[in-house]
């Protein structure tokens, strides 16, 4: 288990008295798993790139919503993760992706899964919430509503890298992933991928969170992991906080982690302690392992994983937090 | 770790009262299970098929009661009661589902088991007799969750579970309801009626197993490919064996923003009665995001629960050979197992 979270180690004075003032914070994962050294340095910029991003939205008065979005998409056209451009394949050589946006104000969510070949489904997921009376749309019904509201698609040459496509070549069965890509304390069944996701607050204190996945390599045609599923890859309600799920899908479904993380908030623990709380009941309850950024209303926020590694940064006040490897907490002025 | 709160062992007793209490508690058990509990839809259902609802409920909890009695695991139990409502062209699932905005019959259900926390869910599936049995064969056969659309029709072919024309699913009275809902003149306050028809079961066997089962067509003149709470877990239900087990129903995006079934078993989860921990769960969805509808709701001991705000939701409940069915709030009958209604 590893962690980093905001003000954890003793709330000094002046960091409370900020903290009053709502102060705008946004995290991004780049996911859960065991990320291999050649990826290591450049999953790291990619989040800290990101967050920066979100955190520039923020800045200039956008909301919550808009900044997990904009970090989101950021993570999406970055080809080193599995999201949008990067991708992984199907069974079937093909691309399918899943995403998930909520605001905390009013609780509303848009979704879609195993959309084809959009190179921002985030974007398409925030379009449901706000242009149709539904949360949820998929397969080809997600793409014909992204044709009638003028998304394109793309070709799936471009959503896949040539690194995926020797991956998948040589994962000629999805079985043969899981112990290479998933090496931890806990044994699953399948193979742990990297979903990206963010959440955010901003300074009116609303939460957001968003989430995009290309799923698990060779994974069955349709296959619907935990990403666009509402409380388990992720949750925001202004009333306790905002989560962004990765890991092993099937095992963040069994527990509905996203919502477990914040029914502990609820209960009044911490958001670094709740995190820590629910991947520890997942690894204990259906041997998954995983990871999980939370944001709360008045900006504490954690990054933990079960994993081996989990990239991922945040923008708190003038500070960008990030790292990797378990324990590792780095931090640079931000505006480096 | 994860500790259910509530459950708070006795300050002073002694022996021979905590024996006794031990004893009693365990009968008790042993007297409430097995149980099944089932719904099939919270909705305002039109007098002229509220009786037929109501026969509907009975038989299907019936179903689910003679396998929990022959020994039956709870999954068991809430697939063949599911089945029974999807063949009912009575209730919205399976044969007699809503058509979607293009008068085609899409599909979502989900199973879950209690004990290993397992589940399987399709969604927007076509031509599939029972999506329910479909939803179980994702949990069995494969390592993921949920299969959607083309997919989860590939993974049936896979199975040889039989396709079935669409005509099969689709009742005149389905296809009435489509067309006057696409005329220009369709009165909106009609076009709610059997907007959410979602049925679902909830199970305990005499092991203390629970599980649950929900299975729906989603909402009339929905677009095409439209998911809604039913096969999304902790939505359309959840069961645990630590907790207990409910399946849902009613308007299904405001179900999703709730998570209502896990919200439910949080209530549980915190020391409330399966009775006051559904209608908490429903009153946060009403107050919340002014969302209606109904749940059906288990404990691991059998202690159940019927619940809905929406104006009716059919139900019916069997245990210790006695059957309990109910449409309206308040409304509450029994019979002996045996009698038909």
């Amino acid at each position: 288990m590893t962690m980093a979270e905001g003000f954890s180690n003793g709330i000094k004075p002046e960091d409370q008295e900020r903290n009053l003032k709502m102060s705008a914070v946004v995290v991004v994962h780049g996911g859960a798993w065991a990320i291999p050294d050649d990826l290591a340095e450049a999953s790291v910029d990619g989040v800290k790139v990101a967050a920066r991003e979100g955190f520039s939205v923020l800045n200039t008065g956008g909301s919550a919503l808009d900044a997990v979005e904009a970090a989101v998409r950021a993570l999406e056209d970055n080809t080193v993760f599995n999201a949008g451009h990067g991708a992984v394949l199907n069974a079937a050589g093909e691309v399918e992706l899943d995403a998930f946006i909520m605001d905390g104000r009013t609780l509303a969510t848009g979704a879609v899964s195993s959309v084809k070949n959009i190179a921002n489904p985030v974007s398409l997921a925030r379009a449901v919430m706000e242009k149709t009376s539904h949360i949820m749309l998929t397969s080809r019904g997600a793409n014909l509503f992204a044709e009638s509201i003028g998304t394109a698609t793309v070709p799936t040459d471009t959503l896949v890298t040539e690194y995926e496509r020797k991956e998948w070549e040589k994962h000629t069965n999805y079985v043969s992933g899981v112990m290479e890509d998933f090496n931890s304390q806990w044994k699953v069944s399948a193979v742990a991928h990297d979903t990206v996701g963010a959440v955010a607050v901003d300074s009116a204190g609303n939460v957001a969170c968003a989430t995009s996945t290309g799923g698990i390599r060779n994974k069955m045609v349709g296959r619907v992991g935990d990403s666009p599923i509402i409380g388990s890859g992720g949750y925001a309600d202004n009333l306790s906080g905002a989560v962004s799920c990765t890991g092993h899908g099937e095992s963040i479904l069994k527990v509905t982690l996203a919502r477990l993380i914040l029914s502990h908030i609820e209960q009044g623990k911490s958001v670094a302690d709740s995190s820590q709380l629910s991947l520890q009941y997942m690894g204990d309850r259906v041997c998954g392992a995983g990871g999980a950024i939370v944001v709360s209303p008045s900006g504490q926020w954690a990054a933990t994983f079960t994993s081996e590694r989990m990239a991922w940064a945040a923008v708190d006040r003038d500070v960008l937090w990030y790292g990797l490897d378990p324990k590792e907490r780095l931090k640079e002025p931000l505006s480096q | 770790m994860h500790q259910i709160v509530g459950c708070q062992p006795p300050i002073k007793l002694n022996e021979e009262e905590e024996r006794r209490k031990k004893k009693k508690k365990k009968q008790k058990v042993t007297d409430m299970l097995p149980v099944v509990v089932v719904h099939g839809g919270a909705d305002h259902i039109p007098k002229e098929r509220s009786e037929k609802s109501t026969l509907g409920v009975c038989s299907a909890a019936r179903a689910g009661y003679t396998i929990l009695q022959g020994g039956g695991s709870s999954m068991d139990a809430v697939v063949e009661a599911v089945t029974f409502l999807e063949n009912n062209p009575s209730f919205n699932a399976g044969c007699g589902s809503v058509l979607n905005i293009k008068g085609e019959v899409e599909m979502d259900a989900i199973v879950m088991d209690g004990k290993t926390l397992g589940s399987g869910a399709v969604s927007a599936v076509r031509n599939i007799a029972n999506p329910i049995q479909l939803a179980r064969l994702v949990m069995d056969k494969t390592s993921h969750a949920c299969l959607t659309a083309e997919g989860a029709n590939r993974f049936a072919r896979s199975m040889s579970v039989p396709e079935v024309p669409l005509e099969s699913l689709i009742t005149e009275y389905s296809r009435m309801r489509w067309t006057k809902n696409l005329a220009a003149d369709a009165n909106p306050v009609e076009c709610q009626i059997g907007k959410m028809g979602t049925v679902g079961a909830v199970a305990v066997d005499v092991e203390g197993n629970v599980a649950c089962a929900t299975s729906t067509g989603g909402i009339l003149n929905k677009m095409e490919g439209r998911v809604g709470d039913t096969p999304c877990i902790g939505s359309g239900g959840y069961a645990d064996n630590q907790v207990g087990a409910v399946s849902t129903t009613g308007h299904g995006e405001a179900i999703m923003k709730v998570t209502l079934a896990r919200l439910i078993l949080f209530h549980v989860e915190q020391g409330q009665s399966v009775e006051a921990a559904s209608d908490l769960g429903l009153a946060f969805m009403k107050s919340r995001v002014h969302g209606l509808g109904g749940v059906v709701t288990v404990d691991p001991q059998g202690r159940w629960a019927a619940r809905f705000s929406s104006l009716q939701m059919s139900w019916a409940a069997a245990q210790k050979d006695t059957l309990h069915y109910g449409l309206y709030t308040g409304e509450h009958s029994t019979q002996s197992i045996e009698k038909p209604v």
